[in-house]
């Protein structure tokens, strides 16, 4: 993979005093056997800062998020942390930077182990990276309490299965997972698209009390333009992409695009 | 089908009850009958040959005097010890071979379809028998014989289902929390493919059973003196043409009838199954 | 006029097992409203307040471990010679044109000139709506159905349906082969989970046609194209699969398909989940668009946005009952809500005051005796803690906003809290005449 670390955080760092939070490069992604879904995309979260992506779906966005989290190699382009590069993705990627990045999904049914309670879906990451005894039920406990009632899960909503919750409250879940390690990035795809007004504002009140505790920086990314502008400080539209010609089956969105417009 | 008819429930807890209690019946039967009534496996009474079934021999007697209730049921039970047996190794050896080829993928995951794919090509029953061929007659070559050609089906399920699983989002999620591909692999997958693999198990059993009794059948799996259901046919064929139904129709039905029984239940498991994407309450 | 789906006392509960206990959840309580042929009646609510129950109990797809009570009683055919539904204020609402027809009436087909019609020209704006039900009205339009919703006593309302079919007592062979399709058209949550993968869209078309219209072999091509049509789908993508339609083409293919069967009532779950908001205001204006031309709307959704441009009236649902039913303009516009659930709910939108309400709703297995939200809500007296407020006046709530003058209340009211300032220009004492009528 032609990855450019060296096209990486010292030059910024000069510019303004810390590096960014996260910076994406020059990134094109795709999947094997079909044209990429983001081509030549650029952009930076500054340390502290919240960036709202707006885009339509299916255009893209959502891969690039992934792509912010380590969770999918890109084709070209590079990517850094907190003026770090990065270099490998998934399970090469150093297990620090991994989880200095707290992701929230769209669809909390599918991001979440059905086999898991609440309690052990949000301590997971913790035993993952054994920042707690594996066994040692008390001291998890001691991090998920606090954690899932600031984010309005409380009781003996925690000691139950996906499947015995609503959404809403399965996306609280998630939402705590993301932050149990105390990221110092939260990237947020589409956190509320599947959710009601109340569970939104409370979602996002969470995001934004830790965000103040912790001074993290947060990609939000959606396509609720209201919300985005209400909750993030800098709006980047995602670019459009264009409609390649000669591109044998064009990605659904596209077509949507070309007969619409 | 329209797209507005509801999903299917596919419930049929009559079946399910009907499959318990005939597997629940038999399996009564198999393990109490020989603390009771012990069979002379060699043991013939050339008085009786060839009794229509009647109070004293329910099942009547075949062409050497033998009760076939009897034998049906020591049948039975050789029948179930090898299909068990077999069926649970080949979903072990399955599920070891399609979750390691599930999760490494890439060149290992290659090699082992097409192994898979070479012994999926040769017929089960020929490489049966050729696996029989290289022992002495008896109940483990058969189990060997047996196990041996049936994993294939259950790597190919776990295997499909560790891949499809791979790409789920919280596999995703815990990869971002921080969990090595071992912790992905022994926390979020394998447990997932579990229950599917214990079903393909089950659901090999009544394969194994009539495998086994085909075995038998051509004279290729247990002792001819053993009873043993495909022997037992074997044994009436010549007596079915004289008009003589009972020592054949009988050993028939206790091939049939478990067998249906345990892939009624199984199927019941199957439905339970069915994983809860939605939440239970329709929340 | 009757209404075209009476339910009254709607409740469901489901058994679960947890942690080896058996429960019983109280997922939908004593559900009771009235749709009236042409209008679109919006049911939202926060995710787990039961609103997607109540639309699969009506569709008959609850999962084993439910029971329902209660009926929901569906008009046999529409009401024949009704060109002009009225609204309660004397206000027509077209829907005359396009009237679909029951079942057993043969080919249902719709001609070009139908679906012409269908596009727009009949279609009542929002303007329309708002200017005839003006404020005031805060108990809604179907009130000129002649069973008040609020009355739940469901005597009147099987009075106007003699002859309706019950959906909750229904079999299944009834519901699959009498209902589904063909008195009530669903518009499902997942449009692409909702088509079959590996069909073209033509071919999922032509299949449902044929299941319940009927239409001879020579006449399927073009009953295809006019069906596709009606639901603004390409019919230059008709050949295509599912998964190569985007969420707004593959919404508009479901929607073709709920269409087809020429149901009166569209049931609509969620429709906009997922979509982006351009894409949500372009499925809500089609929808709007077949509610003109005669349909009736039932549209189960927490997008409090989407409801605002859709519906003529709101039921807003609270833990597994209706606290509010009311009008959409007033409701959304002014003099606003007047559950305090309600109103929060609004200020939780980020156009509004993006406010999240505090707590959570409670849980359906230990509903407290008292009105649900009285642990989260600002103005809770204790009455709140130990009765029940009831579906009365369109609000279910011991001290709702803005109440309406009530003969024999004693209920201490809103204005009294320093939180909730009574409305100087209360809308509801400009119309004391009508209220009254309402009330008898």
């Amino acid at each position: 993979m032609p990855s450019t670390p060296e096209a990486s955080g010292s030059a910024v760092q000069r510019e303004k005093g810390p590096a960014p939070a996260l910076e994406l490069r020059s990134i094109t992604a795709g999947y094997p056997g079909r044209p990429p879904v983001v081509r030549d995309v650029s952009l930076t979260v500054p340390a502290g800062e919240s960036v709202a992506l707006l885009g339509p779906s299916g255009c893209g966005k959502s891969t690039l998020a992934r792509v912010a989290a380590l969770l999918h190699r890109p084709d070209a382009g590079s990517v850094s942390l907190h003026g770090a590069p990065v270099t490998g993705w998934r399970y090469r990627a150093p297990r620090a930077q991994r989880t200095s990045i707290g992701f929230v999904f769209q669809q909390p049914r599918t991001a979440a182990d059905p086999r898991l309670t609440l309690a052990d879906l949000i301590a997971e990451p913790l035993r993952a990276t054994r920042a707690v005894p594996r066994r040692d039920r008390a001291a998890a406990d001691e991090h998920v309490r606090p954690l899932a009632a600031s984010v309005g899960l409380t009781g003996d909503l925690l000691t139950r299965r996906p499947h015995e919750v609503s959404d809403g409250q399965l996306q609280r879940a998630c939402l705590a997972r993301a932050l149990v390690l105390r990221p110092s990035l939260l990237i947020c795809d589409e956190m509320t698209a599947m959710l009601d007004a109340s569970t939104t504002a409370t979602l996002v009140n969470a995001v934004e009390s830790y965000r103040a505790e912790t001074g993290a920086a947060l990609l939000a990314i959606g396509h609720d333009r209201p919300l985005l502008t209400r909750w993030c400080a800098r709006l980047v539209d995602y670019p459009a992409l264009p409609v390649p010609a000669s591109a044998g089956p064009r990605p659904p969105s596209l077509r949507e695009t070309a007969h619409h417009h | 089908m329209t797209p507005l008819q509801p999903e299917p429930g596919g419930r049929n807890p009559m079946r399910t009850r009907v499959s318990a209690g005939i597997v629940a019946v038999l399996a009564l039967a198999v393990l109490s009958v020989p603390l009771f009534f012990p069979l002379d496996q060699q043991a013939v009474n050339l008085r009786e040959t060839l009794l229509p079934p009647s109070w004293e021999h329910p099942f009547g007697t075949d062409g050497s005097g033998r009760d076939v209730l009897l034998r049906c049921v020591y049948g039975l039970r050789v029948s179930l010890f090898v299909g068990i047996v077999a069926a649970f190794g080949a979903a072990l050896i399955g599920t070891a071979v399609g979750a390691a080829a599930g999760l490494l993928g890439g060149r290992t995951d290659r090699f082992v379809m097409r192994i898979v794919d070479t012994f999926s090509s040769v017929p089960h029953l020929m490489l049966g028998i050729f696996i029989i061929a290289m022992f002495r007659p008896g109940v483990w070559p058969v189990i060997l014989s047996i196990g041996l050609t049936h994993w294939l089906s259950t790597t190919r399920i776990v295997r499909a289902e560790v891949l499809s699983l791979r790409g789920r989002p919280y596999v995703d999620a815990a990869v971002s929390g921080g969990a090595s591909r071992i912790r992905v692999a022994t926390r979020h997958l394998v447990p997932a493919v579990l229950p599917q693999a214990g079903l393909a198990a089950v659901l090999l059993v009544p394969h194994a059973v009539w495998h086994e009794t085909a075995l038998s059948f051509l004279g290729l799996g247990l002792p001819s003196h053993q009873a043993s259901l495909g022997n037992m046919i074997q044994d009436s064929r010549g007596t079915l043409l004289a008009g003589d139904w009972w020592p054949t129709l009988f050993p028939g039905l206790f091939i049939i009838v478990p067998t249906l029984a345990i892939a009624g239940l199984a199927g019941a498991w199957r439905e339970r199954l069915n994983p809860r994407r939605r939440s239970e309450l329709m929340l | 006029m009757s209404p075209l789906l009476s339910v009254r006392d709607l409740s469901v509960r489901f058994t679960v097992h947890r942690s080896r206990s058996r429960r019983r959840v109280a997922a939908v309580t004593g559900a009771s409203f009235d749709l009236a042929p042409g209008e679109c009646l919006a049911l939202v609510g926060e995710s787990g307040c039961g609103k997607s129950v109540l639309a699969s109990a009506l569709l008959g797809l609850l999962p084993a471990n439910a029971t329902t009570t209660g009926n929901a009683l569906l008009a046999p055919a529409p009401p024949a010679g009704d060109e002009r539904a009225l609204t309660a204020d004397g206000t027509a609402l077209e829907n005359g044109r396009g009237l679909p027809t029951g079942p057993g009436d043969g080919p249902n087909l719709p001609t070009g000139a139908d679906a012409g019609a269908g596009s727009g020209s009949s279609l009542p704006t929002d303007a329309d709506t708002g200017a005839g039900s003006g404020p005031g009205l805060l108990t809604g339009v179907g009130a000129g159905a002649g069973s008040g919703p609020g009355l739940p006593t469901g005597a009147d309302a099987g009075a106007g349906l003699e002859g309706g079919l019950d959906l909750l007592s229904a079999g299944e062979r009834v519901l699959a082969s009498r209902v589904r399709g063909r008195l009530v058209g669903l518009i499902p949550q997942s449009p692409a989970g909702h088509l079959t993968p590996v069909r073209t869209i033509r071919s999922q078309l032509a299949e449902t046609i044929r299941e319940l219209t009927g239409v001879s072999k020579a006449d399927l091509g073009g009953a295809v194209l006019a069906a596709a049509e009606r639901a603004a789908f390409p019919a230059d993508h008709l050949d295509l699969h599912p998964h190569e339609l985007s969420g707004g083409l593959a919404q508009r293919a479901a929607t073709a398909l709920a269409l087809v069967g020429g149901a009166p009532l569209l049931l609509a779950d969620e429709p906009t989940t997922g979509l982006d908001r351009d894409l949500v205001d372009r499925t809500v204006a089609e929808l709007r668009g077949h509610v003109g031309t005669g349909r009736t709307l039932l549209m189960i959704t927490h997008d409090l946005a989407a409801a605002e441009q859709i519906a003529d009236r709101v039921a807003v649902m609270y833990a597994g009952r209706i606290v509010e039913l009311t009008d959409a303009a007033s409701f959304f516009g002014s003099p606003g809500p007047r559950h305090p659930y309600a109103r929060r709910l609004l200020d939780a939108l980020p156009t509004r005051a993006f406010a999240p309400i505090p707590g959570m709703p409670p849980e359906l297995d230990a509903l407290p005796s008292g009105c649900a939200f009285a642990p989260r809500c600002a103005a809770a007296t204790p009455v709140c803690t130990t009765d029940l407020p009831l579906l009365e006046n369109g609000v279910a709530c011991h001290h709702p906003h803005t109440p309406i003058p009530h003969p024999g209340t004693d209920i201490p009211r809103l204005s009294d809290h320093p939180e909730f300032p009574a409305d100087p220009a209360e809308p509801a004492s400009e119309h004391p005449e009508k209220n009254d009528a309402l009330h008898s």
